[in-house]
């Protein structure tokens, strides 16, 4: 029993969080439906009930665009035709794919974190590892497409280590504080997103609009299921691989030893023997390679052509993620699994109800704060306080 | 004025700091507070400077019962703490410094009247020989001279009682007996003095009366002029305890640590270490007294690789070594205990096997191309703790929660655990209990005489290092001002040299 | 009785590595910028053809111009002949030359001659660019004081961004309301302001509750502020003023003519005619600067983030100060948001803070901690700002992306360059346990 109970514990906060942050996100809702709210000096009681069942709808919107409905799912696996499948579903799907780039960024920023550093970055290193798997199709796209993917992919993944790299060169030789290098970083990967999406080259033809032309011509990241409208690829095989591996290389290699050393006393490490500067390089690079790897896979794999909204809000999430999973790569993968259900789940609500997506990141900013102060949610919630384990915080 | 604290108990987590302690000092007096570390001096005295609350018990000035919820309301009453730590702001001047908290303020947006400030540091100053620079900022100051910044700050606010936490950690011997002459000027005056201190020494010299404490409790209260060093050690530890290290005499080797005219620069663009040379052989220790700040710390950093020698020669082992880093030095066979064990050498939230391995899980056999071989390393962890007695519940406990004397024991664990040419120990014993403090002396003189290593102590406790060193260098400013062998070597000839002269 | 360790006699002794290689890098220094000024001359040969031309409005915007006009070539001289000089001075005089104030001089002659450079003939008109530099740095320079405030208590503030954000929304939203119902443009203008303060306060309450009572990283409730407030912020955008276009019409603010000061010639329509938001910003640098280094509070407050326990040692209410200094530092902020979106802007947009919440906080270091340092900081990165617009606006040749991109990168060197040299509170950051 005490072993359930502490392979539990680092969740408890967590879910809490994430139950009040529903609680207040839901009177928000309330709040700002003002054509109901309109109804109030005549009919309180109504108006209130009215209300509530204004927010129910939106959330069960939510739950059906995000996973789906069980009954339909389950009778459209018996009709054996490929379409009523394909439509049952399109919402996990769809929260999959939502996922993956949410576990890239998660994990870049777990990574990171682990290592002491704030890489607000991520945002910027996520485009700029599309742009760089993009134009890597587009100079090699006479190679064979197997060949082309792994050139693209690994064209990105550098492009977004390079950028992460320096935030972390700056820091370690000049104390450079990463917080406003990497924001800094991220308006300029911006800039030159746009700068390349210009050029004749990148553009697609036919229109000044700052879009790539379609990637897909050339090479794509492969379906894993030959249904129509569904797009699920391996951007998640990949996804789910790499948490595995970060989740290795921090706790079973000498590097990650290194890494969260340095992540929880930089002082001893560095009497230790450890290379301080050494660290937070490695550390940046790692983290922004990860990013880059998730903005290749978005573009080759679920996008297919380069866009200036690629990367739309991902930057919170990555770090809303990292910090809801305690740093821990199985908790990101079933974090981001979460984010991706809201948004696929919000965009169902948004067209139903007129919610907008805006309210998702409200909640999320929610959860993170509840998340980030347990002490909080545990008085909250009444619980006693116990002194914070290893892991549960930065 | 009189003022008793009676019966004061305090509680934390798993310790009973406090257990129901009285003691009583009058007007004029000077009481020696003695307790080694650990025994609940700086609590009370923490209650008393109202910066903790009492559980029970009460604090009764001339008879009065008072409470302080605050440092401002025991301030208020009269009592002036000098803490062991100081607690002044480096970037300020000493006026400043002084008058913080109790700045006299003119015009409608409470400017602050420097300058009638001044005015009374500099009276202040005078009237009790203190001396001090009143625009000189805080972090340009020698330690000695920061203390009586910390003494002026009680002066200035008309303290009648005045704590000094450990005041002489970090004085040279002749800055000792200055400090005394003022303490009994104070008292003279009618300004009580409550003096804490683990040194026998010191407290038979200044105090009017000494009170014991040991666990949290009182031992006894005793008149200096009636009792023995033997028999305060005794009401201290509980047993006969005289800082005598049981070593043989020393049988020097082949030289392993060479230093030829090192400079070494500080943090500030100044130069630290002013041309050291020095020789360590193996199976000899070294000891190098001194009091803080007088270079010792940019020495040791620039020895272990943590700091680059600006210019002259060092070599260990016989190899010459220039601009090498933490590790290579590492692997040349030198171990380091830092000053610091907290910040410098463990690792709190890591656990004890991790810490166990922070310098050396690059090697064989904790990892093996890259990974770390977590067998491997809890057998080795596990046999450390035995080996070196750390007590603790498992190897996977978080090293921040043990107690000063077994975080030490890792850190000792940890350097010993190999074989080594040179050991670097800085404050090794500082904070530490009488018993960790046996025990760490044992290892160093059992490295010493059974593996033969060469030992390089730095210490301020001019007790450790007449008791430990074979060979005792002094520093001074920057340099090795002299170099005596353990034997003839005294407190008076010794103390002498930490203040710079002989 | 000493007071300080007997004089020690001074060793004479070779060069040490630090010095060696402070030397190397002097002269590496100063031949670079000599071979700068070579550079320059190359481009002066060229160019003594092309007009540079910078215009001054008399008195006010739009009437009369006083010009200034050399040619490209002659700036590239004078920038040429400078960097000869500087160069050659460092490499004769070593690490002792103070190369930093030297840039005082060099970075200017650049800027000119680049721009004109790349303006080719085109008329710069030099007031626009530094009323631009004046606008951009005041809601900056408000940061910067807000950053300063909070970090010289022991707050980490990095949340300015999020609170300019609000600030902005808000003081549109409560204008536009106040304006409707009043149909006074004083009352919504003012309304907007207040609303916007208070709402900043009350984001500096919660930073400062979730910092100090909760012991919440304070880099990570800041970042959360600030991704919550862009969350708000669009989502009221979107769902809100959208559809009620009536609550992101507020009144402007107008500025204000210092009588007789603004009809001196040149320095008039410049420094004379601005918003109130401009003199505000003024007297409350001129305020803080006395409030911090002169009076007790301001004693105080910076003990409590160089070594808050020395000032709790000696009885001062640590945490109260820190609570105060973060509201006092949210209201700037947030005066500072309502700033973007009632003056020129006239409304609020999404995002409409831009980074500049980051960049106040880059201004705080490079201004040293210092209020006045700090204005002086905004006004070299709202000159930036400016010189970029200029560049843009008269359509030179040269990427608007990388125009774009000036403000931020040059945050990047200056916070590279600067972090390091300067010290900030040494317990910024850090929680405080009092008793």
């Amino acid at each position: 029993m005490k072993r359930l109970r502490r392979a539990i514990q680092p969740a408890i906060v967590p879910i809490l969080a994430i139950l009040s942050a529903f609680l207040v996100g839901s009177v928000f809702m309330f709040i700002t439906d003002l054509e109901n709210l309109a109804h109030f000096p005549t009919d309180p009681g109504g108006t209130i009930v009215a209300g509530i069942v204004n927010v129910g709808n939106a959330y069960y919107a939510m739950i059906i665009g995000a996973f789906g409905d069980p009954t339909r799912i389950i009778a459209a696996i018996g009709s054996n035709d490929p379409k009523v499948i394909a439509a049952a579903i399109r919402p996990l799907t769809e929260t999959l794919v939502a996922a993956t780039p949410l576990i890239f960024t998660g994990l870049a920023v777990a990574v990171a974190f682990r290592s002491g550093v704030f890489n607000i970055g991520v945002e910027g290193q996520f485009i700029l590892g599309a742009m760089g798997a993009t134009v890597a199709v587009l100079v090699f796209r006479g190679l064979p497409p197997p060949i082309l993917l792994v050139v693209a992919i690994g064209a990105g993944t550098l492009t977004g280590a390079a950028w992460g790299f320096i935030p972390g060169f700056l820091k370690a030789r000049t104390g450079a504080h990463e917080v406003i290098t990497t924001i800094m970083l991220n308006y300029v990967a911006a800039q030159l997103v746009l700068f390349g999406l210009r050029s004749d080259f990148l553009r697609a033809p036919g229109s000044d609009a700052p879009v790539s032309k379609v990637l897909w011509t050339f090479v794509r990241v492969p379906l894993i299921f030959d249904l129509p409208a569904i797009r699920l690829h391996y951007g998640i095989v990949i996804a789910l691989i790499m948490a595995a591996v970060v989740s290795w290389f921090i706790f079973k290699t000498t590097k990650g030893f290194e890494l969260r050393a340095a992540g929880f006393n930089l002082h001893a490490a560095r009497y230790a023997g450890m290379s301080a500067g050494g660290s937070i390089m490695l550390a940046m690079a790692l983290s922004g390679g990860l990013a880059g790897l998730g903005g290749s896979f978005e573009v080759l794999g679920t996008a297919g052509q380069m866009t200036t909204d690629l990367s739309a809000g991902f930057g919170f999430n990555a770090i809303a993620l990292a910090l809801l999973a305690g740093n821990r790569p199985l908790g990101i993968v079933l974090a981001a699994l979460l984010f991706g259900a809201l948004r696929t789940g919000g965009g169902l609500m948004q067209v139903k109800t007129g919610i907008p997506l805006d309210l998702i990141v409200f909640i999320q900013a929610l959860v993170i704060m509840f998340v980030a102060a347990p002490l909080l949610v545990r008085s909250i919630f009444r619980m006693n306080a116990r002194p914070l384990d290893e892991g549960s915080t930065i | 004025m009189r003022l008793e604290l009676k019966d004061i108990t305090k509680r934390f987590p798993g310790v009973l700091a406090n257990d129901r302690i009285t003691i009583t000092v009058d007007k004029g007096e000077v009481l020696g507070l003695l307790g080694e570390n650990g025994a609940g001096k700086t609590t009370l005295m923490n209650i008393l400077s109202g910066l903790y609350r009492p559980d029970s018990g009460e604090i009764l000035i001339e008879g009065e019962r008072r409470t302080f919820e605050d440092p401002r309301q025991a301030i208020a009453a009269g009592i002036g703490m000098v803490h062991q730590h100081f607690q002044l702001v480096p970037v300020f001047d000493v006026v400043e410094s002084v008058a913080l908290g109790s700045e006299s303020v003119t015009g409608p947006l409470g400017t602050f009247d420097r300058k009638s400030a001044r005015k009374r540091v500099v009276e202040l100053s005078e009237q009790y020989g203190l001396n001090v620079d009143p625009d000189a900022t805080i972090e340009d100051l020698p330690v000695g001279v920061r203390q009586r910044v910390e003494i002026l700050k009680a002066l200035y606010r008309k303290s009648d009682v005045l704590v000094l936490d450990e005041p002489s950690a970090v004085l040279t011997p002749a800055e000792t007996e200055e400090l005394f002459d003022i303490i009994r000027g104070l008292a003279e005056g009618g300004t009580s003095v409550i003096f804490i201190t683990h040194k026998l020494g010191e407290v038979l010299e200044v105090a009017d009366r000494i009170t014991v404490l040991r666990r949290g409790a009182v031992a006894g209260t005793v008149n200096p002029k009636e009792t023995t060093r033997e028999q305060l050690a005794q009401l201290m530890v509980g047993r006969d305890v005289d800082l005598i290290v049981d070593k043989g005499p020393s049988k020097p080797g082949e030289v392993v640590l060479s230093l030829k005219d090192v400079f070494v620069m500080d943090d500030r663009f100044g130069m630290a270490v002013k041309g050291v040379t020095l020789d360590v052989r193996a199976g000899e220790i070294v000891a190098i007294a001194g009091v803080q700040g007088n270079g010792q710390t940019e020495l040791v950093e620039a020895i272990v690789g943590l700091r680059t020698i600006d210019s002259g020669e060092m070599s260990i082992g016989g190899e010459a070594v220039h601009r090498a880093s933490p590790r290579h030095i590492a692997d040349l066979g030198v171990a380091h205990i830092p000053e610091d064990r907290i910040r410098d050498g463990l690792i709190a939230p890591m656990t004890i096997s991790e810490n166990y391995i922070l310098n050396s899980y690059h090697r064989q056999p904790y990892s093996s191309r890259g990974v770390l071989d977590r067998k491997e390393i809890a057998s080795h962890a596990a046999q450390g703790v035995q080996d070196f007695d750390i007590r603790t519940p498992s190897i996977e406990t978080m090293a921040g929660s043990l107690s000063g004397g077994n975080q030490q024991k890792v850190v000792v664990a940890r350097e010993f655990s190999r074989p080594l040419k040179l050991v670097v120990a800085s404050q090794p014993t500082r904070g530490l209990d009488v018993g960790s403090i046996e025990y760490i002396h044992s290892q160093i003189v059992a490295q010493r005489d059974d593996s033969g290593a060469a030992i390089l102590i730095v210490s301020t406790e001019l007790d450790e290092v007449l008791a430990v060193g074979d060979r005792i260098a002094v520093m001074f400013g920057g340099r090795i001002i002299g170099i005596l062998e353990g034997a003839e070597a005294t407190r008076e000839a010794v103390g002498l040299l930490m203040g710079g002269e002989g | 009785m000493t007071a300080a360790a007997p004089t020690v006699t001074p060793i004479v002794r070779e060069m040490g590595e630090a010095d060696r290689r402070n030397l190397r890098s002097a002269r590496i220094r100063g031949a670079v910028i000599a071979a700068l000024g070579l550079v320059c001359f190359a481009a002066a040969s060229g160019s003594f053809g092309v007009i540079a031309t910078f215009s001054f409005w008399l008195v006010k915007q739009g009437g009369e111009a006083f010009t200034i006009q050399t040619s490209v070539g002659m700036l590239w001289l004078l920038a040429g002949i400078a960097s000869g000089v500087i160069g050659m001075v460092q490499m004769i005089k070593g690490p002792a030359f103070p190369w930093r104030k030297s840039l005082l001089i060099l970075v200017p002659l650049y800027v000119a001659a680049i721009v004109a450079a790349l303006l080719d003939g085109k008329v710069a008109n030099m007031t626009n660019v530094f009323a631009g530099t004046l606008e951009y740095a005041v809601p900056v320079s408000l940061g910067a004081f807000a950053g300063i405030l909070s970090e010289r208590s022991g707050m980490l503030n990095i949340a300015i961004e999020g609170k300019f954000l609000i600030g902005a929304c808000t003081a549109a939203i409560c204008a536009s309301i106040a304006f409707t119902a009043t149909g006074s443009k004083e009352i919504g203008v003012i309304v907007g302001v207040l609303s916007a303060m208070l709402a900043g306060i009350g984001l500096g309450f919660l930073l400062a509750w979730l910092g100090i009572k909760h012991k919440v990283d304070q880099i990570i409730a800041g970042v959360v502020v600030n991704f919550g407030a862009i969350g708000i912020t669009n989502f009221l955008f979107l769902r809100v003023l959208g559809n009620n276009p009536w609550l992101n019409t507020p009144p402007t603010i107008e500025r204000i003519r210092i009588p007789v000061l603004a009809e001196i010639p040149v320095v008039g329509p410049l420094f004379f005619s601005g918003t109130p938001y401009l003199y505000f910003t003024l007297a409350v640098m001129l305020f803080l600067t006395y409030m911090l280094f002169r009076t007790r509070w301001g004693l105080r407050l910076r003990a409590s983030g160089e070594k808050p326990s020395a000032a709790g040692t000696v009885g001062i209410d640590v945490i109260k100060i820190r609570y105060r200094a973060m509201l006092l530092a949210g209201a700037l902020a947030g005066i500072a948001g309502s700033y973007l979106s009632l003056s020129t802007a006239g409304s609020f947009q999404l995002g409409m803070s831009a980074g500049k919440g980051f960049i106040a906080l880059a201004a705080v270091i490079f201004g040293a901690w210092n209020p006045i340092g700090a204005f002086g900081a905004a006004l070299v990165f709202g000159f930036s700002d400016a010189i970029q617009s200029l560049l843009s606006i008269l359509g030179v040749d040269v990427p608007p992306q990388l125009l774009n991109s000036v403000p931020y990168l040059v945050t990047i060197i200056v916070v590279a360059g600067v972090v390091g040299r300067v010290r900030g509170p040494a317990a910024a950051g850090q929680p405080y346990d009092q008793g």
